[in-house]
């Protein structure tokens, strides 16, 4: 029989790392197909992390998933398609707990794919959603989650986009977890001037916020 | 209304230091999990409430919250701050996938430790790090380590055993799923299981002080022993992995030196 659990209280491993999408301005509806589904399964993804009804969660993660099969069924190795399922994959991830570990492996899939056909597509998004995944996933053997990993996927995107601050705080992130407290630090604070020489937007305030934070614990 | 103020007041503190899991994302599950063992208990509906926290900290500040009556919590947990909390365990749990109990493993790289003198000037890492009690006198109890033997705490297990594998001076202690796990990993080659733990439980439901009327926490005790026999109970077990409880079977802890 698989183990599944070292501890009881694994299993209330439910899954932080939702994949942060790009936010696009809800008036900007893109033309395309393609990019219209991709624009939709990034607004379930929203609600979804600001929804705290399970029950809704998964509805909306349902919704995702039609919308990136329609998604792969148009054009299979695009990139919003691709990058599209594996948000999608990451809201069932966070719906059904129990089958983490699982959604996740796919989700990562998804988004070497996505990463190998438009590296820089969502601003380096395969990446740095990589990353997160892969720092915030539970790690082995319970799950995909691998440090190490994680770390190198959030240079990757760093390298990429340098001067966009979600890359910048994955970096961050990433480098905490793995024992660089001072190089995070340093990317906490880079991205704080990265995200300053910016127009003051809703997503420019939480990066700033998400910066002070992570230089209050570092 | 007295009895009513004091059920409303009952919470349980989930705590698993090490192991995966943010309290927000948790809550729902343990939330379930109250209901549930509430019902089994014969306590009134939404007498127990049910909070997480993945940290040793966070599980320690609201276990000293006077609300907090019962922990469910690690072995590790229990033999670490067990005495000081005044914990009286109350149910076993039984681990889907895992059991009742469960061995510890130690793991160094393959040649490097012959046994417990040469883990002179390593550094443990586990899970379980942040229970030294737990990982010097009970997980290696049969293995009197170097007193200059380093005990940290990761969560990061992967990241360790790559370092184990290249020869760092640390060496990693697994839970019984770790462990069953090692050989899935690429470089399973260079890693050897150099000493195991006895069968030792894998978490308790434990009742905090007095903060518990005995007549409250036999009826808890009760519930908690029913609870994997009935199907209604099985979803909220389930969700935790769990399948049951049992009575509390402890194995003697020497104490520290």
């Amino acid at each position: 029989m698989k183990q599944r659990s070292g501890a009881v209280l694994v299993a209330l491993m439910v899954v932080g790392c939702a994949a942060p999408t790009r936010r696009v301005p809800p008036q900007q509806i893109p033309a395309d197909p393609v990019e219209n589904l991709a624009a939709a399964i990034e607004a379930d993804a929203k609600r979804s992390d600001r929804e705290t009804d399970s029950k809704v969660r998964g509805e909306l993660a349902a919704e995702a998933g039609q919308k990136a099969d329609a998604c792969i069924a148009r054009e299979p190795q695009a990139a919003p398609c691709l990058y599209g399922r594996a948000v999608a994959l990451g809201l069932e991830a966070r719906a059904h707990p129990v089958r983490a570990g699982e959604l996740l492996s796919t989700m990562l899939g998804s988004l070497a794919s996505a990463e190998a056909a438009d590296p820089t597509y969502d601003q380096a998004g395969p990446a740095r959603v990589r990353a997160l995944v892969l720092l915030r996933a539970p790690g082995w053997p319970l799950g995909p989650g691998d440090a190490d990993a994680g770390l190198l996927a959030a240079r990757r995107a760093a390298t990429l986009r340098p001067q966009y601050p979600p890359n910048l705080l994955a970096l961050a992130e990433a480098l905490a977890k793995t024992g660089d407290a001072a190089g995070a630090r340093e990317s906490y604070q880079r991205a704080t001037s990265a995200a300053q020489a910016l127009p003051d937007t809703e997503d420019r305030g939480d990066w700033l916020r998400e910066a002070d934070e992570g230089l209050r614990r570092h | 209304m007295g009895t009513l103020l004091m059920a409303a007041m009952t919470t349980l503190v989930f705590c698993a230091p090490g192991y995966p899991g943010g309290a927000g994302d948790a809550q729902p599950y343990v939330d379930q999990f109250a209901a549930v063992t509430a019902a089994s208990a014969g306590w009134p509906a939404g007498s127990l409430a049910a909070v997480y926290d993945p940290t040793e900290p966070g599980g320690l500040s609201k276990l000293a919250s006077a609300d907090a009556a019962l922990a469910f919590v690690p072995f590790a947990f229990f033999v670490q701050h067990g005495t000081e909390l005044h914990l009286t365990p109350l149910a076993q749990a039984d681990v889907t996938g895992v059991g009742l109990q469960e061995r510890w493993t130690l793991v160094a790289k393959v040649g490097a430790v012959t046994g417990p003198g040469s883990l002179s000037g390593y550094t443990i890492l586990s899970v379980a790090g942040y229970a030294p009690d737990f990982v010097r006198h009970v997980a290696l109890a049969a293995w009197p380590l170097p007193p200059d033997v380093k005990i940290e705490s990761t969560g990061q297990i992967l990241s360790a055993l790559r370092r184990v594998a290249a020869g760092e001076h640390v060496v990693a202690l697994l839970d019984q799923t770790q462990a069953a796990a090692l050989p899935t990993l690429p470089f399973a080659a260079d890693l050897k299981a150099v000493v195991q733990s006895a069968p030792l439980p894998v978490a308790l439901v434990a009742v905090v002080g007095t903060r518990l009327p005995a007549a409250r926490a036999r009826a808890l005790q009760a519930g908690l022993l029913k609870m994997g026999h009935a199907p209604a109970d099985a979803d909220a077990l389930g969700q935790l992995h769990l399948k049951g409880f049992v009575m509390p079977q402890l194995p003697k802890v020497s104490s520290a030196p």
